[in-house]
């Protein structure tokens, strides 16, 4: 690994805080964490844990109750709504663990569909072929198996080009071989393309192929491991 | 269990389940309401003429002798026969109001129920009066009470107020055609108040039938028999469907039946569509929860009965208490109208097997509707409903395959999509924007056809600013005088009966002196020149009669027994008179004298005219406007109904379909969100699919609510003509105000956008 790190996210004290009548639950609790740019970043932890909660403040799609999240340089806890939004569709991608598509759109058309919220997006062919569902583009999610429809969902998220690619559980709902070949995209992402990937999984077998490794439990980082020699996707085993 | 669990899913799905309460609870109580009222009124009416007896047969002719009265009642089947001599004159002292005056021997025949003083006899002197005449120009028993027909004055005690069976409708032959009872009275005495109770004439002999003989064909025998045996020219015998009172109430009676009809369906099958996607969604929502009930143990015929319990559940509390309420108030309030129209002692409503069997029958429609619209999930065996719904089938439609599809926006295509993925949705969407455009459309249309009938009237095919009407003390000469003095026209307005194949009619003939103040219209509404040699007929008459331009019509004047026999020369069309039209001098050359009976004038009249013998009254082309318009209260009322309805039927469809589909989205709007799609964009994306169905809805209704606005024009009644008219604001109320309801409603949800959370939406699948 070369030393030229670019630090891209920082967590400073970053507290998520639920109020359920008099009872207060932290989901998270003063985290603090760096990840550099064009990492491989794995969230691991048990359910419950609070890594989903962790991902969807980075996304800017919950906002943290104290602390500061900072993405290359710019404060996210003081955006507005609508700077939220446009950061969204600017710098971040989004896996979800059950895909999410547009049921009404096909495969070539919820890749499109990111045309409309940004300007310099790949061409949808190309981001279907790079996940290998160039045959697949014109059915309609309910056509495709769940691994297709990850894979469309990937591709979505890379068509526009995001600085940041987070997922969630994206191999949760798929079996192991079609969670491998999601695996290998997302690895690929962050090697060739240098793009910043953090996913999160309670699947303790996916740490030996990250950059680094942040494991949380109780709404607590409990450690952040660098991996000198992450294994490839395909070697890995569940 | 199940019955909490019932409770806790109508909550959730609340704002369907209340609109389609609301709708069954709507249409239930327009429709049993208006049946209520109508058959209620039918009843009181038809126990009012059974017991004050009505005639069912008049015989109208220039003088009966009692020699005709027992030849009439010597016909099979004729129970009983009686002479009158019905008379009309002017209550001098009361503003000259019209009065029908009515002379007789007897009273077994159209009784007089007697309010206040003593009952009717023969022998007696006196006068007893209609009772809304007598109330409203507070005129009490015991008063002296004096009436002129012609030049000859009867005056009298009043000794009783009442009311009589033949005199539920009426109105003044020189007034317009909707009555006012205060303006317009009728008087019954006996024949000792005639002037010259030695020489008197009857005009009418009033033919009552025994009970086994009152169906419709054997009245009609018996009117043949009486025309044959009589075989007079000067004679016309009617029967109660050709007699005004009876003919006109009778046929408000119907109107209201129909429309009760009609906005029953509208909301029924608002609510049966309701049913139909609530139900829907609720089972396949529940799928897992189905197959889990079945893995249990339940069986399928609780399972199926649990949720076909909450169509019925729903559509029976909006049915029986739509009825209940309906039955209650709609009779009361449009009855309270009918009271200054329709001389009905004891209006009352009442609820007839019809309308317990149309709402068992609707609850029934929704249990069933809501039986076969979960029986898809309910059908499968456990193993299957266990798994996650199988996907919907989707195919590409022709439309996507074309290269016009590529060239679609985003958003265009997704809501193209979705409109036909949930088509029955999305045609609920525009039955209910349809439903609500067509209701104003109808409502508004209907204030602009009267307005439309107004000025067509007095403006259009009347221009003179004034109308003088004579009294029968004015003679030719006086008429040409006034005529003269205020630069008039002469016309003679008088009664008519026409003979064809077929039917016999009572109309009205006009007969124009020189002048410009009468026009004529053809069927197209165009300006019609008047023939200077023939008569000219209305269109509804002919159409009544079944005659057309160039056939001849048997006519005769009443109380006149020669008869023409004339071609028709023109067809024009009136609002509001019935039957012919022709120049003073056709009319002379049939050799009949010309008697005006009033004097059109665009100057000012003095004041001072009125007071003299020979004029009975003044009338003033607003005044004329204003007192007719006064007279279209219940027409106003309904219009107000329409108009409610319109707004509550759009918001309340609309508000559910916004629910379900808002519901639906959230996941997808979530996803937006999250992919970087502003609110307002997405806000953007769902108004847009709203505005679609709204432009589809609205069309449907313009010319859906034209249509209704055509029918209930045509069908007002006998003697009105009238067309239907839009005028440019109705277009823009309509259209904005169901614009207005659509967006209003679809603002409420684009709100909610906003605060969709991301997080939550996205947590996976329930
Ligand atoms: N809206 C909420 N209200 C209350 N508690 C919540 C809410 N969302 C999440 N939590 C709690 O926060 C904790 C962390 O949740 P999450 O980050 O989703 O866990 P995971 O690590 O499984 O992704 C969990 O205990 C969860 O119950
Ligand atoms: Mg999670």
């Amino acid at each position: 690994m070369s030393e030229e790190k670019k630090t891209l996210i920082e967590f400073q004290d970053v507290c998520k805080k639920y109020v359920q009548g008099e009872h207060e639950f932290y989901a998270l609790k003063d985290a603090s964490l760096t990840i550099d740019e064009g990492e491989m970043v794995v969230i691991l932890g048990p359910s419950g844990a609070g890594k989903s909660t962790l991902l969807n403040l980075l996304g800017g799609m919950d906002s943290a109750t104290s602390g500061h999240i900072w993405f290359d340089g710019e404060d996210l806890t003081a955006f507005s709504d609508n700077k939220l939004t446009k950061y969204r569709a600017e710098n971040v991608g989004v896996v979800f663990q059950f895909y999410n598509l547009i049921p009404t759109l096909t495969a070539y058309e919820n890749v499109a569909l990111m045309k409309d919220i940004k300007n310099d997006t790949t061409d949808p062919k190309e981001a279907l072929a790079s996940v290998g569902l160039a045959d697949h583009m014109h059915q309609f999610p309910s056509q495709m198996s769940g691994g297709e429809q990850q894979r469309t969902s990937i591709a979505r998220a890379l068509a526009k080009n995001p600085r940041l690619l987070l997922c969630d559980e994206p191999t949760g709902a798929l079996d192991t071989d079609t969670g491998k070949e999601v695996l290998k995209l997302l690895q690929d992402m962050s090697r060739t393309k240098k793009r910043t990937v953090v996913m999160v999984t309670h699947n303790s077998f996916f740490a030996d192929i990250a950059d680094t490794v942040i494991r949380v439990k109780n709404g607590g980082i409990r450690s952040v491991v660098h991996n000198e020699s992450p294994k490839d996707a395909d070697e890995v085993n569940w | 269990m199940l019955l909490r669990k019932m409770w806790r899913d109508l909550m959730k799905n609340k704002t369907q389940f209340i609109s389609i309460f609301l709708m069954s609870f709507l249409g239930m109580l327009v429709f049993v309401g208006l049946d209520a009222e109508s058959s209620g009124a039918a009843d009181s009416v038809e126990s009012y003429y059974k017991e004050y007896n009505l005639c069912d047969l008049w015989v109208m002719g220039a003088g009966f002798s009692d020699d005709d009265a027992r030849m009439a009642s010597r016909i099979k089947g004729v129970k009983n026969v009686e002479k009158r001599l019905a008379l009309t004159g002017t209550a001098e002292k009361y503003d000259n109001a019209y009065m029908y005056v009515n002379y007789m021997d007897s009273n077994d025949i159209n009784s007089l129920m007697l309010y206040e003083g003593e009952p009717f006899d023969p022998e007696k002197d006196g006068i007893w009066l209609e009772e809304w005449f007598a109330r409203t120009n507070n005129i009490k028993v015991g008063d002296q009470f004096s009436v002129k027909v012609d030049s000859t004055r009867t005056e009298g005690i009043v000794r009783g107020i009442v009311d009589a069976p033949d005199y539920v409708y009426f109105v003044s032959e020189a007034d317009v055609m909707y009555p006012n009872y205060t303006k317009c009275g009728a008087a019954f005495m006996s024949n000792v108040m005639y002037p010259d109770p030695k020489n008197i004439v009857y005009n009418q002999l009033l033919i009552d039938v025994y009970d086994e003989y009152s169906d419709d064909e054997s009245v009609n025998v018996i009117k043949r028999k009486i025309e044959n045996k009589f075989d007079r020219d000067d004679m016309a015998v009617t029967d109660r469907d050709q007699n005004l009172s009876y003919a006109t109430f009778d046929a408000e009676v119907r109107q209201h039946k129909a429309m009760g009809i009609m906005f029953a369906v509208v909301f029924l099958a608002i609510a049966l569509l309701g049913i139909v996607t609530t139900m829907a969604r609720v089972t396949a929502g529940q799928r897992t929860q189905i197959g889990t009930m079945k893995a249990l143990g339940f069986s399928k015929a609780s399972i199926t009965f649990h949720y076909v319990s909450y169509g019925f559940i729903i559509s029976a509390l909006g049915c029986i208490s739509g009825s209940v309420v309906g039955s209650i108030v709609m009779p009361a309030w449009i009855l309270g109208m009918f009271r200054g129209s329709y001389l009905v002692p004891d209006l009352h409503g009442t609820v007839t097997g019809l309308d317990i069997a149309a709402t068992a029958l609707a609850i029934f429609v929704s249990t069933l509707v809501s039986f076969l619209s979960c029986r898809k999930e309910l059908k499968d065996p456990p193993a299957i409903t266990l798994k996650p719904p199988a996907p919907k089938k989707v195919r590409h439609s022709g439309l996507e395959k074309s290269r016009f599809w590529l060239m679609l926006s985003f958003s265009t295509q997704w809501n193209i999509r979705d409109v036909l993925r949930n088509k029955l949705r999305s045609l609920m969407g525009i039955l209910g924007v349809m439903g609500c455009a067509m209701l104003l459309i109808c409502g508004f249309g209907c204030f602009d056809s009267i307005k439309g009938l107004m000025d067509k009237m007095y403006g259009e095919l009347m221009t003179a600013g004034n109308k003088i009407l004579l009294s029968s003390d004015a003679d030719a000469d006086y008429a040409y005088d006034l005529a003269v003095r205020y630069k008039g026209q002469m016309i003679e307005e008088t009664s008519v009966e026409f003979v064809s194949d077929k039917v016999k009619k009572s109309g009205s003939a006009t007969i124009l002196d020189r002048g410009n103040f009468v026009h004529l219209q053809d069927r197209k509404l165009k300006p019609l020149k008047l023939n200077e040699n023939g008569i000219a007929m209305t269109s509804k008459m002919a159409g009544l009669l079944g005659l057309k331009e160039g056939d001849r019509v048997r006519w005769h004047l009443v109380g006149d027994d020669k008869w023409q026999y004339s071609r028709i020369e023109q067809i024009y069309r009136d609002p509001s008179i019935q039957g012919i039209t022709m120049k003073r001098k056709v009319f002379e050359d049939m050799e009949y004298t010309f008697k005006p009976t009033s004097v059109l004038t665009n100057m000012s009249v003095d004041p001072s005219l009125v007071d003299e013998d020979e004029v009975s009254s003044v009338l003033n082309i607003e005044g004329m406007k204003a007192s007719f318009a006064e007279t279209m209260e219940i027409l106003n009322a309904m219009v107000y109904v329409m108009v409610i309805a319109a707004v509550l039927l759009g918001v309340v469809v609309l508000y559910n379909l916004g629910v379900l589909s808002f519901v639906e989205k959230t996941r997808e709007m979530a996803t937006l969100k999250v992919l970087g799609f502003n609110s307002a964009k997405i806000r953007r994306i769902l108004q847009k699919q709203n505005l679609w169905l709204t432009v589809i809805g609205i069309a449907a209704g313009l010319w859906a609510g034209w249509g209704m606005l055509y029918v209930i024009c045509t069908t007002v009644s006998d003697t009105l003509d009238m067309f239907p008219i839009l005028y440019f604001p109705t277009y823009v109320w309509s259209i904005g105000g169901t614009f207005l309801v659509s967006i209003g409603v679809n603002f409420m949800f684009s709100g909610k956008v906003k605060s969709i959370d991301m997080v939550d939406a996205l947590k996976g699948v329930e």
